[in-house]
């Protein structure tokens, strides 16, 4: 009985799904026609704001998983599960992430600048290559964590699909023995949290701060590796609510599981905030011209303050009052309206990083309806990476046959 | 003499102290406390009890702490205007500091103060109607009653599996 609901709910989902193609076809749209008017550099930079959150929001979840499975972690129930199917979306982050080169005269400032010997590491040849092997990396340490999680979520006496045959060999290949999967999956696991600090440092390092060429701050990424898993936890909240929403008790998800994943997201955003304060009060203290400059023009000068202001209590102040309270965890329908606004947060924290570098001598804040649309379009492609993996793979929703990873 | 008969229902087993509560909310039979050997999740759910206000406690603390903190720190450094390496003398950036650690501090002091108040401790007075075998391994589930109705109390306990205990 609950497998025939879950069939319904999937291919419910497939019917709904050219909706969200639409959506895909009206952000390549908006970009399209972004890059071929006469300001190209506006849609690049919404191209690079939506590459950066979406890929930090895969990342971010499918990290979730490995941790629990390197914390033996219980309680996480198929929330674990759940978080995997972000890994859908890291081939379509990769060849994101190759069509940014063709927008690199736009998106990278100090082409033509002087960089005072920095010109060895910043040069379009290098960062490219670097970035690119480290995304490789990643993804690939990410997939291989999956292939031995999903041989002990797949029911090796129903095999579905392709996907599936490939998945069982892998589990006749482990002589069908759990601990040997559970063995692998650590090692997997282990790489990947420590590919995803480095990576993540690496891509914030490459193009976020250095849009900035003359500022440093050493513990930059340290933030992106924060912020990311913060909102791919965000991300993992609305995809566990909206599964509860459409199956129910057949999800599995309980409400002590959002209460428990909300007391994460609650520690995350302190942390989030905390490395946001760690680099200011640094920068604060030294009070040295080459490193004040930046968060001055980003949090006193117009236009930037209010976003700045915007920025700071939509994703901490707000989350924060809000967290505190025990029974707005556990409520899937809040949860996913609070998550999405400290997701839009981020959009507009990306924003903030990068735009004052990008557009100079604005008056007003360079939003437009174009953002808009290029942002839905990259939301669409992230609902069909997830929704097709769920597809292929739905029992990781269903909670009999999810064994536990601990 | 009050009038009331007070009577325990001492068990070993923690589901027929479950069971023996629901029960006793079906009787007329007043029920007064559980005395446990083992905090219990079960015994408190079906004691249905209202949620506990420390958190309260907790939480004015913070937010007194976070002001105290602040509060102190600009307080001091008016009693020592003078500007060092040309920062402004109430600079909140770095009081933030102390105002963190005195939200911990304070609301941490607010817990112990909820605690004990809620728990009404420190308690010198011995415990009325009490069986020292509650500190070893049984459950007691004390309930008072007329004095005409003892013997039905006293049945009641033994049809839910419990020996009788009755405090003159």
């Amino acid at each position: 009985m609950p497998e025939n609901n879950s069939e319904k709910a999937v291919s419910k989902k497939y019917g709904s799904g050219w909706i969200f193609f639409g959506l895909i076809i009206i952000g390549l749209t908006a970009f399209i026609y972004g890059i071929l008017s006469p300001h190209p550099e506006k849609a690049w930079q919404a191209y690079l704001i939506n590459f950066l959150l979406w890929s930090a929001i895969a990342q971010g979840a499918v990290l979730f998983s490995t941790v629990m499975h390197m914390t033996k972690a219980r309680w996480s129930g198929p929330l674990s599960a759940l978080s995997e199917s972000f890994a859908a979306f890291f081939p379509l982050s990769f060849v994101l992430f190759l069509v940014l080169f063709l927008g690199r005269a736009h998106i990278f400032p100090w082409l033509h600048e002087d960089l005072h010997g920095k010109e060895v590491w910043l040069n379009i040849p290098f960062l490219f290559t670097r970035d690119c092997v480290g995304l490789l990396v990643l993804y690939a340490i990410g997939f291989a964590y999956l292939y031995n999680a999903l041989q002990l979520r797949c029911d090796p006496d129903h095999v579905r699909n392709g996907f599936h045959k490939f998945i069982y060999k892998g589990w006749i290949r482990n002589n069908r023995s759990p601990e040997e999967v559970k063995k692998k999956m650590t090692l997997w696991a282990g790489l990947y949290i420590l590919a995803f600090t480095l990576v993540l440092s690496l891509i914030g390092y490459d193009l976020v701060m250095s849009m900035d060429p003359h500022w440093i701050s050493t513990l930059f990424g340290g933030y992106a590796f924060v912020k990311a898993f913060y909102v791919g936890l965000g991300a993992l909240i609305i995809l566990a609510a909206v599964t509860q929403i459409r199956k129910g008790k057949a999800s599995g998800l309980a409400p002590s599981h959002f209460h428990d994943i909300g007391k994460l997201f609650f520690a995350f955003c302190l942390l989030w905030a905390d490395f946001f304060y760690v680099q200011l009060t640094v920068i604060w203290y030294g009070n040295i011209p080459e490193e004040t400059h930046y968060v001055i023009e980003r949090t006193v000068m117009v236009p930037w303050s209010k976003l700045a202001w915007t920025v700071f209590i939509v994703c901490f102040v707000v989350p924060f009052v809000i967290l505190l309270n025990k029974k707005v965890k556990s409520k899937p329908v809040f949860m996913v309206i609070l998550c999405s606004a400290i997701i839009i947060g981020f959009w507009l924290e990306h924003l903030l990083l990068l735009a004052p570098a990008l557009s100079h001598d604005v008056h007003s804040l360079p939003l437009g309806v174009s953002d808009g649309l290029i942002t839905i379009g990259f939301f669409g492609l992230m609902v069909i990476a997830v929704s097709f993996f769920l597809k292929r793979f739905p029992e990781i929703t269903k909670d009999s046959q999810v064994r536990p990873s601990g | 003499m009050q009038g009331k008969k007070y009577i325990m229902g001492i068990f070993k087993d923690e589901d027929q102290v479950v069971s023996t509560l629901a029960a006793l909310k079906e009787t007329a039979y007043k029920f007064q406390r559980v005395h446990s050997p083992i905090p219990s999740h079960k015994i408190m759910a079906a004691l249905g009890l209202k949620k506990s206000k420390v958190g309260y406690f907790t939480l004015v603390g913070g937010i007194l702490g976070l002001i105290s903190g602040f509060a102190l720190a600009i307080f001091c450094s008016t009693r020592w205007n003078l500007i060092v390496s040309g920062k402004p003398i109430i600079s909140l950036i770095p009081f933030f500091i102390v105002g963190f650690e005195f939200t911990i501090l304070f609301a941490v002091f607010g817990n112990v103060i909820g605690l004990l108040t809620q728990a009404r401790l420190p308690s010198f007075k011995e415990v009325e109607y009490y069986d020292p075998r509650c500190s070893g391994e049984h459950f007691g589930v004390l309930a008072a009653c007329e004095p005409m109705q003892q013997d039905g109390l006293k049945d009641f306990f033994q049809q839910n599996g419990g020996e009788v205990k009755v405090f003159e």
